[in-house]
């Protein structure tokens, strides 16, 4: 492609091969030392017309760091993607290929790029049909409609990790997952109160580290997505908050298997230390009117229909 | 003083005492401390009957005099409180666990001082081994020693105390209250002494038994069908004679009590938690500091573990290794019931009674939330617990539940003040979407909130069982009257057919409406004292947080 456009000027041809050639050698660009080192007989001016047609052309892209100017190869891919594309719709391509993985909603597209809206909307259609760039519907608002990279893998704050499946909340896949681990823990809590051991290894026996957990769940394949441990560690910690698990942080070698940052997180399943309390054993306990009820009135105890039920029962 | 305690106590006061008492408690509870004269000018109630019901409630401990505060000379006035009313509701327990730790003879002496609120020692022996040997068979009896035994034992263990002298030099002369007797009222009791009310622990031989000469055996009434008040009534006029203890009341120590049923929860509640040999080792701490340790106090006096060591049942068959370990978990346990307060003689421990108490308090609540609103705002209302103060999304994140879902519990658990709002406004206007708004659970006013309910439970269940009875009212009467016919044609010695032609007389149907009627009173019973293990608790938590800030 480059050939055919540059046939004319065989020379400049060489010098911008020879630049390309370069910049394939260090991936991570190269300063403009490097290519007067390489091409010492080439006149400034020469290298500069060279470098900024591979600039216009899309083939060469700068950047600045603290040594300088940098240029560094672009892919391939997009310069041949882009081809046929005008100035606008490679100027939103290069802010949405910014963003990243975590995307960008069109009005920050337009802010940036201070492009009308419509026009915008024009060139997302394009660049979307072309199979470049991909709209992902956020999980955190439903309507808005971020933009990213066709190859790109969103981010877990724009899908919601694991437990989102097209924005919805999958809480059936949350509530088995945290019934198998506390069946699990339990499981374990129970084996080591059968094994008839001193207490203090009965207690230590209970624990189960959080990739133990992960590593059950992982093998009990339930789950169609790959679950990573900080994903079971957040349904242990809803296990927590229902009052079932109990967690302690020891100190683990570094290496050791479930180890983070040389701390290992232990659960363990534990009961309750109190029976429901006698309050909710009454009807007026769970009563929804409870503050409505009072002597005499249209809702009162003498003529509550949940006390005759409850007393019939 | 909410008004939901004053109903229960004015329902309380009706159940045992009759209207008129309930009235004047109630007028009392609303208005605080007042004369004799003003109850008199404020309750339409005539004098005699206003004298004759401050007498009960004073008999019973449930009402408080002391001399006026215009100084010396002022009319005395009366105050009564509701958690000296509220004790009634736990009359049962007390009874009950009297029974447990002393059987039967344990039992009768309790409730018969609960029934009568102040006894002397005699008194109470007498009616006890005559109540004990009505049971027996025929040719037995309860020996007074045996009695007076069961009672010096329950004097030891502090669960019985002495009346303070002020208080019993006041209402010596009326000591049989509700059967009507003389009316000696306590309207100008001596010159007045102290103004604040003296407690019994005040004087030195609260707890000493005196030395009575009480000798015989318990003797059968034969007249069965009479009331237990004339009974009483009836003996205390003929038991005239001496037996050295005239004057020296005694009183059921309601703050011993409690704090055997506060030792039982924190007991059963390790035994859920860790297990039975754990239970077991909190039991022997919380019964060697029982005398030693004040009743308010945070925690127990520290104990080694070579005195634990020593002072574990027998039974039990601990090592010393064993027990170590077992302590070391103790103190490990999240839940801290038990500390350590140093390294001495072994390890120095100590049991956190406050932090126990805050603990089934706050598991009380969850229990109430988890019941009422499922367990999913159970969760909700744990993660607030633990985590003080969050944000709408963040309680979504951490519990894993649906925006919507959790959206939707969070304001219902607000609009039942389970779980407070925050606003925390980034500029001063408050304006809404520069404003953080942060969800809590403050755990002290909704214990108090809680406890509220409970009052309100009790009294609705109450209300029940009263108009319960109220509907079958004539079926009960039919069936107490058959009943007599019945026993007195036994006695008589009639024909078989001649009985069960009166038994007859209560229809099938009839008979099934008794039934369920016993059945729903039983359960209504029952769901009575279910809830004031609740109120207990909670208000243990509520009394023991006010003391230690």
């Amino acid at each position: 492609m480059a050939e055919v456009k540059v046939k004319k000027e065989v020379d400049a041809t060489d010098v911008e091969n020879r630049i390309k050639e370069l910049c394939r050698q260090f991936p991570q660009g190269i300063t403009d030392q490097v290519i007067q080192n390489d091409l010492p007989h080439l006149e400034p001016q020469q290298r500069a017309m060279a470098i900024n047609k591979l600039l216009s052309l899309g083939q060469l892209e700068l950047m600045r760091n603290s040594s300088g100017l940098l240029y560094r190869l672009k892919d391939a891919q997009h310069g041949s993607k882009m081809k046929g594309s005008d100035n606008q719709e490679k100027l939103v391509y290069q802010i949405i290929e910014d963003a990243g993985n975590k995307g960008i909603w069109s009005r920050e597209i337009r802010f940036k790029s201070n492009l009308p809206l419509t026009e915008i909307n024009k060139i997302l259609k394009n660049l979307e049909s072309k199979k470049l760039i991909k709209a992902v519907k956020s999980v955190a608002a439903s309507k808005k409609k971020v933009y990213m990279l066709y190859n790109l893998q969103p981010d877990r704050s724009v899908t919601g990790g694991a437990w989102y499946s097209d924005q919805d909340f999958e809480s059936e896949f949350v509530e088995v997952l945290n019934q198998q681990c506390y069946k699990f823990l339990q499981s374990k809590a129970e084996a080591a109160r059968d094994s008839k051991q001193s207490p203090m290894v009965q207690r230590n026996s209970s624990f189960a580290s959080s990739h133990e957990v992960w590593k059950y769940i992982c093998e009990l394949g339930i789950s169609k997505v790959e679950l990573s441990m900080e994903d079971i560690e957040t349904i242990l910690n809803t296990l927590i908050f229902d009052g079932k698990v109990e967690m302690t942080v020891i100190a683990a070698k570094e290496g050791t298997v479930g180890s983070v940052d040389g701390y290992m997180k232990l659960y363990r399943g534990v009961n309750a230390i109190i029976p429901p309390t006698g309050l909710v054993k009454t009807p007026c306990g769970l009563c929804p009117v409870f503050d409505d009820c009072h002597d005499g009135g249209e809702i009162s105890p003498s003529t509550c229909i949940y006390m005759s039920e409850w007393l019939d029962f | 003083m909410t008004s939901q305690e004053v109903r229960l106590c004015g329902l309380l006061l009706r159940e045992h005492f009759g209207e008129v008492v309930e009235k004047v408690g109630t007028h009392l509870l609303r208005s605080g401390s007042q004369n004799l004269r003003t109850i008199l000018h404020e309750t339409d109630v005539s004098l005699k009957l206003v004298k004759k019901s401050l007498c009960v409630l004073v008999q019973h401990g449930l009402c408080l005099y002391r001399p006026g505060r215009k100084g010396p000379g002022s009319p005395t006035e009366y105050d009564t409180s509701s958690h000296l009313i509220l004790r009634i509701l736990r009359y049962p327990r007390y009874i009950y666990t009297a029974k447990t730790l002393y059987g039967d003879t344990g039992e009768l002496i309790v409730e018969e001082l609960l029934q009568r609120g102040h006894m002397t020692l005699s008194s109470t022996v007498k009616s006890v081994a005559d109540r004990l040997t009505q049971n027996m068979e025929e040719g037995r009896s309860m020996d007074y020693s045996e009695v007076s035994s069961a009672f010096s034992k329950l004097v030891e263990t502090h669960f019985l105390q002495r009346c303070p002298p002020a208080a019993a030099a006041a209402v010596k002369d009326s000591s049989s209250p509700a059967a009507g007797g003389p009316p000696a009222v306590p309207g100008t009791p001596s010159t007045p002494v102290s103004a604040a009310p003296p407690t019994p622990e005040s004087f030195p031989d609260c707890y000493k038994v005196p030395d009575v000469k009480l000798f015989g055996r318990g003797k059968r009434q034969l007249a069965s069908e009479d009331g237990e008040e004339q009974r009483s009534a009836k003996r205390a006029r003929m038991d005239s004679s001496a037996h050295g203890d005239e004057g020296i009341y005694w009183q059921v120590n309601f703050e011993r009590f409690h704090q055997h049923f506060r030792d039982q929860a924190i007991i059963s509640a390790v035994a859920n938690k860790l297990d039975q040999t754990s239970s077991e080792i909190v039991r022997t701490m919380l019964r060697m500091s029982e005398v030693t340790t004040s009743p308010t106090a945070a925690c127990t006096k520290p104990l080694s573990a070579n005195e634990i060591f020593r002072s574990l049942p027998v039974g039990y068959n601990i090592g010393r290794p064993i027990l170590d370990q077992y302590l070391t978990l103790l103190v490990d346990d999240p839940m801290e019931f038990v500390g350590k307060a140093g390294e001495s003689g072994g390890g120095m421990f100590v049991v956190n009674l406050h932090k126990s108490l805050a603990n089934l308090a706050r598991a009380t609540l969850e229990s109430a939330v988890q019941e009422r609103f499922g367990s999913r705002s159970a969760r909700i209302f744990r993660l607030l617990l633990r985590k003080r103060h969050l944000e709408q999304k963040q309680v979504e994140d951490f519990a894993m539940i649906p925006a919507k879902e959790a959206k939707d519990m969070l304001y219902t658990l607000l609009s039942q003040n389970l779980v407070q709002l925050q606003e925390v406004p980034k500029t001063p206007d408050y304006a809404p979407s520069r404003t953080f708004y942060l969800y809590t659970v403050n755990q002290l006013p909704t214990a108090r909130m809680l406890l509220q309910n409970c009052f309100k439970t009790v009294a609705n269940l109450i209300e029940r069982r009263l108009f319960e009875t109220k509907e079958s009212k004539r079926l009960l009467e039919k069936s107490q009257r058959i009943e007599a016919i019945l026993a007195s044609l036994q006695a008589s010695g009639a024909e078989p057919e001649q009985l069960t032609e009166v038994e007859e007389m209560i229809t099938a149907p009839e008979k099934q409406q008794l039934d369920s009627l016993k059945l729903h009173v039983n359960k209504l019973d029952s769901a009575e004292n279910q809830v004031d293990e609740t109120i207990f608790l909670l208000e243990s938590y509520v009394n023991s947080t006010i003391a230690s800030s």
